[in-house]
């Protein structure tokens, strides 16, 4: 299942996404840049606050782990210097997880959310028009229990079952912005997750090109991000047609 | 217009650049330039380019309202100190001041009782990212109101700061609405009504009853939110003008 992006859904909030992986729902609403409290405000640049929800309950220390890794990650693509002394606040709900009935080990799971949240949150922060300083990507793979064979963009039974996961994130130039992985695995399966994983987040930005059609017949897998992103770009400027 | 699409840090190749004699270039919301020659998107948005002046930009549709020194704005008196007004442009923003004599003709002996909740509409006439927003409720070049002061009566409403940026495009040559929003102009053929549009997604609209006000209102942010198109904002101002 290729991963989902609806745009907008909630009209109050600044800048919102829904993102479905075929794991998780994440509910991301962005606001800023707005007032920041005295305590947290930044002479030079913008503070970043992430709060995340659980599907259930609420928020503990695995929360308060994700908001500091996503925290770090989003300022590093968001342009802080452009609003100095202001808050980017992004709140993130988690709509949908694998269901209880399938056990997965808990350090296991903490990561597995991690794409899927930064997808979400990055798609808010274009929404919210907030200035960027680079498009991101984020993918999740695992390694199977044999220890061979890598997995992208698992189903419940495979994150299950697996030996070691694997969150990364990408910019459009293939560099590293994230990096978190759980379980067991040496550096030559680290290496080959790192690979294909670096070549799905280069595919879900690739340009389109003229034979885009062709593309998608032979298989190749779409650049789902960036169709996502330019059919909200050209349904914002629809207007401009019948104008 | 075929329009280019950019995603955020993606460059703006150096052909599209449009050639001024001065050999300058003017960049608008959603660029950012790198010496000595890179221009990066910070945004997603379809590109824009003006030839004429040389400027290029990038469109985009959502957002909060940045103020820019020109706009007009609807200001929300929050609170008075000892010469200025705190005004709200936008929530949960730090707040706009307004001095209490940038007004047409005002003096310390006469000027604006304003009190807190009070509207104003006003000109961005400073704004830094260091420094709070000065706004100013007449043309301090000038000393003519031109249209700007105190807001009596009527009823404000939210918009979208892009919805709101299409109704103060105003009409072509052609005589067609330039922002393709013609709930105004409709409204206009049959009832009488005051309208103030901010760009910082506010509309303020008085007229003889409040029925009428709130129909305006109404159909503004229904065209805003469910995105109508011209033959659509048509047959909807038709259905709402046979109660009014």
């Amino acid at each position: 299942m290729s991963p989902e992006l609806t745009n907008h859904p909630l009209i109050r909030a600044d800048g919102s996404a829904t993102h479905t992986t075929s794991l998780f729902t994440i509910l991301a609403a962005v606001n800023g840049p707005i007032e920041v409290q005295r305590r947290d405000e930044l002479p030079e640049e913008a503070a970043i606050e992430v709060n995340i929800r659980p599907c259930a309950g609420i928020g503990g220390p695995r929360e308060r782990w994700l908001e500091s890794v996503l925290a770090a990650l989003l300022k590093s693509v968001l342009l802080v210097h452009a609003h100095p002394r202001t808050l980017m606040q992004v709140t993130l709900q988690v709509l949908k997880e694998p269901s209880s009935g399938v056990r997965v080990r808990r350090r296991l799971g903490d990561v597995a959310v991690l794409p899927a949240l930064v997808n979400a949150a990055f798609a808010a922060c274009v929404d919210a028009g907030l200035p960027l300083g680079r498009t991101v990507v984020a993918g999740l793979a695992v390694v199977r229990e044999d220890g061979d064979g890598v997995v992208v963009d698992p189903d419940e039974k495979a994150l299950a079952g697996c030996r070691s996961v694997h969150a990364m994130g990408f910019d459009a130039q293939g560099e590293l912005l994230l990096n978190e992985s759980g379980g067991q695995f040496e550096l030559r399966q680290w290496q080959d997750v790192f690979e294909v994983l670096k070549t799905t987040a280069a595919v879900a930005i690739a340009p389109t090109g003229e034979d885009e059609a062709m593309m998608n017949g032979d298989g190749t897998p779409a650049p789902w991000l960036r169709q996502a992103l330019e059919g909200n770009a050209r349904e914002a400027g629809a207007w401009r047609g019948v104008g | 217009m075929a329009s280019t699409i950019f995603l955020p840090g993606e460059q703006v190749p150096s052909e599209v650049l449009p050639r001024s004699k001065k050999g300058t270039l003017t960049l608008g919301p959603g660029l950012r330039h790198i010496p000595p020659a890179t221009v990066l998107a910070t945004t997603l948005g379809s590109l824009h380019i003006d030839h004429k002046k040389a400027a290029l930009w990038l469109e985009h549709e959502n957002g909060r309202y940045q103020p820019a020194v020109g706009d007009l704005v609807i200001a929300q008196i929050h609170h008075s100190s000892v010469d200025t007004w705190h005004c709200s442009l936008t929530p949960h923003t730090s707040l706009a001041l307004l001095n209490q004599l940038a007004f047409e003709s005002a003096s310390r002996k006469n000027r604006p009782n304003l009190k807190s909740g009070d509207l104003v509409y006003a000109r961005v006439s400073r704004c830094s990212k260091w420094d709070d927003v000065e706004i100013e409720g007449f043309n301090s070049a000038t000393g003519k109101a031109e249209g700007m002061g105190p807001l009596k009566g009527g009823m404000a409403f939210g918009i979208s700061p892009a919805f709101a940026r299409r109704l103060m495009m105003g009409t072509g040559k052609d005589g067609l609405a330039k922002g393709g929003v013609v709930v105004l102009d409709e409204v206009g053929e049959k009832v009488k009504f005051e309208v103030a549009v901010g760009r910082n997604g506010r509309v303020w609209v008085d007229s003889g009853s409040v029925k009428t006000t709130i129909t305006v209102g109404r159909l503004l942010q229904s065209a805003d939110e469910e995105k109508w198109d011209v033959e659509r904002q048509r047959k909807e101002v038709k259905k709402a003008l046979r109660d009014v």
